[in-house]
């Protein structure tokens, strides 16, 4: 026993350790504030405010510059190749303090620490004109290191967009990237705790919140945005079969911008596909699913409300061997953000699941940053998630509550 | 071992960030270079005072009431306070008088760059009927009548007046039309102090969230180019900028990127003056500029605060450098005259 609280307390200075040298490293090679900007930043010479409202979430230029292919609008004739500029990488990530209390009937499981939240390795800039790429790479992290389960080495992301095809504002992405599908991106929100709407589906089912293998056709027509796309469903594809889902996308803005910070958004989408069997549960015949979704994103002064509702039906369901499962999901997500430096979040999700799954979730978040600089921000937040119905945890319900301060920064 | 190949990784992937230096795609605000002067037209202390005098002279114009210096006024930023120009019998322009300050670092001229140099601009306005309502060949006639400048101009480039020689004698005078270190420049020399608290978050929002660097980029704080705010384009028969000159619908509403150093010495803004102060115009930005279809793609609203936008117009006040101080000189009299004539108004 003493043996065991030895080496957790070596484990833990080590951490310690590791994170201070991170950080000290970061101090160390920022010169001044300006200069400590990450890889597109770097390559234009701009804070990263010119496309983030708050990091990591995109203003109103930053969606633009994305759907454009990785180039600024409008500057695509000045663009330079990674080639011609700054090498294009950055890295993500957050440390800090974590507290975590699950409790069921039978009692809570609390757990607390000091925990590296995990790495990201962002390359992403223009392979050629037009041609732009990103490639979000996670090495592997040991679980001593992080303070939680290890991180396995993985293709977060990997994409390239032809951009300005046939009309400007036309673009194709090609390979693993976030779809279109998902209104407000699960990469780039402000907390840490996630949309339930996006992750919650039945098992085996494929969530909206991760990234997909295959291709996404853009074009922006006036304030119209469309987006169709063809993917496999990657997430839950062990075969990793030829692309069979397919889903389409319809927004709107009213007024000037794109609903980021500036007008209001308005969308639909309709995603439908084959549900990929669970190989840990055996397999078995592939079921069809449709989503269909709309969202709003409001802004006045500076406040955003983002609102998600989706609605789903999944032909069955894999382990209860059931009839159709419905859900409706959503969320309503309020920030503001009085200053460059300061934001404030609160969002409630929401989740039922009729049918045998009968699963009900219910999450309240609340939570803000303080930028201590553009591209490093000290974060707090509170999350209480309530789950009732779940095949797993009986009808008794779990909840969860998790509690965090930390610094995030990318470089 | 794995942990410091995990920071290995690490340190690799900060070093190569950290090292490519602060200097983007875009160019950075640094201090203005020297002066490029072209080769057919050196500056020398006789032509420049040649061309000072003519700068101030309304015999250059039609009715001999106004000069160069009517529109770009030396005690107000060498441009001047009025929305737009006024000409001769006072008629009204459409457009707001650009700075002469720092104008040779401009690679075009006129808002919307119809003359590629200083000395094809100098001609512009005393051929301009509301303006100076002038030819050219009237102007060159007089000056040749007038003693004073025709011993000058042989003088100085070893003829009489000619259209040429007019021009070079504006244009390098003009490029003497300089301003001395801001207290921008002088932060940049490592002088800290030389911005306010809110000049420096004013700098830090200039780079990111006010959008600015996009186009007011480079030592000039000026990108060169043409762009769409959308400045009038919600009007009937709007001013439509650039396309007059090149007809490619592209360049519908596009204006020139005026220069942001002294700035804040030339009120009303905008290619129509239509802004009073810099607090209006960043109200202006803050909007996402005037909707139409040719709107420049980085105009979108910013979500500027109120605090923000004071630290903006803040920063842009940092960028006034001390212009050179001229006094009207005296001019050549006219043959049938005995004194000297004097400059017009200021």
């Amino acid at each position: 026993m003493k043996r065991t609280t030895s080496i957790e307390q070596r484990v833990r200075t080590e951490r310690l350790i590791a994170l201070t040298t991170l950080c000290a490293l970061f101090v160390l090679l920022m010169p001044e504030r300006a200069e400590a900007i990450p890889a597109f930043a770097r390559k234009y010479g701009f804070n990263c405010t010119m496309c983030h409202s708050s990091v990591p979430r995109l203003n109103d230029l930053g969606s633009r510059f994305r759907d454009n292919g990785y180039q600024l609008p409008g500057r695509e004739n000045d663009e330079k190749t990674v080639l011609e500029s700054a090498p294009p990488l950055a890295v993500r990530t957050s440390a800090g303090f974590d507290y975590v209390a699950v409790s069921h009937d039978s009692g809570a499981t609390p757990r607390s620490g000091v925990e590296l939240s995990g790495l990201d390795i962002l390359a992403a800039g223009l392979l050629a004109p037009d041609l732009g790429f990103v490639l979000v790479y996670t090495p592997p992290l040991p679980a001593d290191v992080r303070g939680v389960a290890e991180q396995e080495a993985g293709l977060e992301m990997a994409n390239v967009v032809f951009s300005n095809l046939l009309a400007s504002g036309v673009a194709v992405r090609v390979g693993r990237f976030e779809p279109a599908y998902v209104a407000f991106s699960v990469k780039r929100h402000l907390s840490f705790s996630p949309y339930e709407a996006y992750g919650t589906t039945f098992v085996g089912g494929s969530p909206a919140d991760e990234t997909q293998e295959g291709i996404e056709a853009t074009a922006a027509i006036g304030a119209l945005r469309m987006a169709a796309g063809l993917v496999n469903g990657s997430a839950t594809n062990r075969r990793n079969d030829v692309p069979a889902d397919g889903y389409l996308r319809l927004a709107t803005v009213l007024g000037a911008g794109e609903g980021q910070l500036g007008g209001q958004r308005l969308g639909v989408m309709a995603h439908y596909g084959l549900a990929r069997p669970d190989q840990t549960l055996g397999g078995g015949e592939r079921r069809g699913f449709v989503r269909l979704g709309a969202d709003a994103s409001v802004n006045v002064s500076h406040w955003n409300l983002a609102l998600q509702v989706i609605w789903s039906r999944d032909d069955a369901s894999l382990w209860a061997a059931s009839a159709a499962v419905a859900t409706l999901a959503g969320f309503a997500e309020v920030t503001y953000a009085p200053r460059s430096d300061l934001v404030a979040l609160a969002r409630y999700d929401l989740v039922r699941m009729d049918g045998a799954a009968g699963l009900d979730v219910a999450r309240g978040t609340l939570g803000g940053r303080y930028y201590v600089i553009d591209n490093l921000a000290l974060h707090v937040e509170y999350s209480h998630r309530q789950q009732n119905g779940h095949w797993l945890v009986g009808r008794g319900g779990q909840r969860e509550d998790a509690a965090t301060a930390r610094l995030d920064l990318i470089f | 071992m794995r942990r410091l190949r995990g920071l290995g990784v690490v340190c690799v992937v900060v070093s190569m960030g950290a090292n490519v230096g602060a200097q983007g795609q875009f160019l950075a605000n640094t201090a203005l270079p020297p002066q490029p002067v072209p080769a057919d037209n050196p500056i020398t202390d006789a032509k420049v005072r040649l061309g000072a005098q003519l700068y101030f002279d309304t015999r250059l114009s039609a009715d001999r009431t106004v000069s160069c210096a009517t529109c770009h006024r030396p005690k107000e930023g060498w441009a001047n306070h009025g929305t737009t120009d006024t000409g001769i019998r006072g008629q009204v322009g459409g457009r707001n008088s650009g700075t002469i300050l720092n104008a040779g670092y401009m690679h075009f001229q006129f808002w919307d760059g119809r003359a590629a140099t200083l000395e094809e601009q100098a001609l512009g306005p005393i051929q301009n009927p509301i303006e100076m309502g002038e030819t050219l060949e009237s102007v060159v006639q007089k000056l040749n009548a007038i003693p004073g400048y025709h011993e000058q101009f042989e003088a100085v480039f070893g003829t009489a007046v000619s259209a040429a020689t007019l021009a070079k004698a504006i244009a390098a005078f003009e490029r003497t039309v300089v301003s001395g270190p801001s207290p921008y420049d002088r932060f940049l020399e490592g002088e800290r102090d030389a911005l306010s608290r809110a000049a420096q978050r004013g700098l830090d929002l200039f780079r990111g969230k006010g959008h600015c660097l996009g186009c007011h980029s480079g030592p000039t704080f000026a990108d060169q180019r043409y762009h769409n705010l959308g400045v009038g384009m919600d009007k009937p028969n709007p001013d439509l900028g650039r396309e007059k000159i090149s007809t490619l619908l592209s360049d519908r509403g596009r204006f020139k990127t005026p220069t942001l150093r002294n700035i804040a010495l030339t009120a009303p803004y905008l290619h129509d003056g239509s802004e009073a102060t810099l607090l209006a115009v960043v109200e202006f930005y803050n909007r996402g500029g005037v909707p139409n279809a040719n709107l420049d793609p980085l105009m979108v609203p910013l979500a500027l605060s109120e605090g923000e936008k004071s630290d903006l117009v803040a920063f842009m006040e940092a960028l006034s450098g001390t212009p050179p101080v001229v006094e009207p000189p005296a001019l050549p009299p006219d043959a049938a005259s005995a004194g000297a004539a004097s400059g017009g108004a200021l």
